[in-house]
């Protein structure tokens, strides 16, 4: 009898020694907030997941998916998820509300503006000038809304130049093609879809970036919580080393990237994908970041895109000091 | 011509399967309708376009939304069905308790749930519980008036005989005004049902990384609009298979509160 005791005593021991053990060896666990639904734009966290480039720097990364940059934001500012990515316009927009919300960018995504006006080739708008008069539709709550003002102010035209009704994303594509709108406000990694759209009823596409008639900024952006910055600051620096690994790998390899996201979003269409891949990653990999580096955020540029962010939210100027939202450590790391 | 039918048998067939009929000629009409007019599968997809888009998804991706959804729907109904049939008990038996809660009962109720979604996932996380909650928040109140509505529909009389007879309160309550109650609870469980499947929805719309909510948001994301036809179909039969069996559970355990065929 006290043998079996003693037995059972050692057994339970040497399972709490190795459930110990290897509790000590886990992958740190990371929850990575996506500010949108999965799409190619979104794909180099599911490439890094897919290809083990987190697994190979110990990680263990969860994705969470978001509904915009205010709501990645905040679920990354209450803990909710460690990292994620969202708009630095959003994120200084926030801080200068809320010098407390504890947020920082650690790295940039798209370091020029992924706004676009898209219209069909039969519309005759070629150039930004061409849209005054016009019927443009836009959906309610994008951050381009903000920034249109500014873009036709730059452009010498008067902030009431376009005629704007406001509509559902998902509506935007099919009132483009049926003339319900002139031109339309989306996102240039949305390129394909409406291309599609637009191809099948035998039209063609005219895309008019915001970011070559004067919008120069920094876009999606990696953030992080503070506390994750402060209290796991090895974790944190490992995963920007592989995140930075895979938007490399995006950039040589769309189909497995689109690949990599049909696996763990089974929903989604793998063409589409790889064409959303093709149109992103010249927001990410252009003079820019040949320039100042992948992923940099140069002082000049970040306080060129508060100067934006400032006009666009009419906010005036010394609210805050853009520098205020940056921290740099993961980068100077990562050299 | 009129529109009764026929008397006899001929008449209960044509009853039983007049809404498949229906439901089969609007279906024909919408197929034709978009052949006829090539309407782009992007503005209206056709019928069979969607029957398509539906078998493209794996049956245990289905599955896995499904459970998603049905979780949270059916957890969010059990306990708004536990709430709110002793609150409205409890606000029948005290008058105070009726006076001060009532208010309050109608301005949650009249309080957008689409609009306090996102604070309660900011504040209760973006989980199971908070859009159970968000469900129970719909769900409630058509439970709670419908149970209160149906306690006071005894008749007066009934009462006064069980207090002359000195019939404990517990005895009132369960003997006498339940029965009475038990239509109104039920039609208010009909409603409650479907609600809680939008409920459940609009929860999906705000935070979710599953569900056929998040599924049809998603596809719509993607423009794959026969895709996001697909599951609104499916969760438009789930919500007629749920609404359903609320009244296949009065049938089998309270057959006498059914009016009465032909009454």
């Amino acid at each position: 009898m006290r043998n079996r005791k003693t037995r059972s005593f050692i057994v339970a021991a040497a399972l709490a020694a190795g459930f110990l053990g290897q509790s000590a060896a886990a992958a740190d666990k990371i929850t990575y907030q996506l500010d949108w639904l999965p799409g190619g734009d979104k794909s180099p966290v599911y490439v890094g997941v897919q290809k083990g480039f987190f697994e190979d720097e110990g990680l263990d990364v969860s994705i969470s998916v978001g509904r915009g940059s205010t709501d990645a934001i905040t679920r990354i500012a209450t803990g909710q998820s460690d990292v994620g990515s969202a708009d630095i316009a959003a994120l200084m927009a926030a801080k200068a509300q809320d010098a407390t919300v504890p947020v920082k960018a650690v790295y940039s995504i798209f370091n020029q503006a992924p706004h676009a006006f898209f219209a069909l080739g039969k519309s005759g708008i070629k150039t930004l000038t061409d849209i005054e008069g016009k019927k443009v539709a836009t959906s309610p709550f994008t951050s381009s809304n903000a920034f249109l003002p500014l873009v036709l102010k730059e452009n010498g035209l008067p902030e009431d130049a376009v005629n704007l009704t406001k509509a559902d994303p998902g509506a935007l594509g099919p009132m483009l093609v049926n003339g319900g709108a002139d031109a339309i406000i989306a996102w240039v990694t949305n390129v394909p879809l409406f291309e599609s759209q637009a191809e099948a009823t035998g039209n063609t596409l005219v895309v008019i970036p915001w970011s070559s008639a004067g919008l120069e900024l920094y876009s999606a952006s990696v953030v992080a919580s503070e506390r994750f910055l402060s209290e796991r600051p090895d974790v944190a620096r490992r995963f920007l080393k592989a995140f930075d690994r895979s938007l490399r790998y995006t950039r040589d390899n769309p189909a497995e990237a689109a690949a990599a996201l049909k696996a763990m979003v089974p929903e989604v269409d793998e063409v589409v994908v790889e064409k959303q891949v093709g149109a992103t990653m010249p927001l990410v990999f252009n003079s820019v970041s040949e320039r100042d580096g992948l992923g940099a955020l140069t002082e000049s540029r970040v306080a060129l895109t508060w100067d934006w962010v400032a006009q666009a939210e009419g906010l005036s100027k010394d609210r805050l000091d853009p520098e205020t939202v940056i921290d740099r450590s993961l980068l100077e790391a990562l050299e | 011509m009129s529109l009764t039918l026929p008397e006899g048998r001929l008449r209960r067939v044509l009853l039983g399967a007049s809404p498949w009929l229906f439901f089969v000629a609007l279906i024909a009409v919408w197929e034709v309708g978009c052949r006829l007019f090539s309407v782009p599968a992007y503005i209206l997809p056709a019928p069979s376009v969607i029957l398509n888009a539906f078998f493209d998804v794996e049956f245990s991706r289905w599955m896995q939304h499904l459970w998603a959804t049905l979780r949270v729907a059916l957890l969010g109904f059990l306990i708004s069905i536990a709430v709110s049939i002793p609150i409205a008990i409890a606000m029948m038996r005290s008058e105070w308790l009726s006076r001060t809660l009532y208010p309050l009962l109608v301005v949650i109720q009249s309080t957008p749930v689409v609009a306090v979604a996102p604070l309660i996932i900011v504040i209760m996380g973006s989980d199971d519980p908070s859009r159970i909650l968000i469900t129970c928040l719909l769900t409630f109140f058509p439970l709670v008036v419908s149970t209160a509505t149906g306690i006071n529909e005894t008749p007066p009389e009934l009462i006064e005989l069980s207090r002359s007879l000195d019939a404990p309160t517990r005895r009132e309550t369960w003997q006498i005004r339940m029965p009475y109650a038990i239509p109104h609870i039920f039609s208010g469980l009909r409603v409650a049902i479907t609600l809680a499947i939008i409920g459940a929805v609009v929860a999906e719309f705000v935070a979710a990384e599953e569900g056929l909510g998040y599924f049809i948001q998603f596809s719509t994301s993607f423009f794959r609009i026969p895709q996001a036809f697909a599951g609104l179909f499916f969760l438009a039969v789930v919500s007629l298979l749920l609404f359903k069996s609320v009244q296949w559970a009065q049938q089998l355990l309270f057959p006498w509160s059914l009016p009465r065929k032909g009454a």
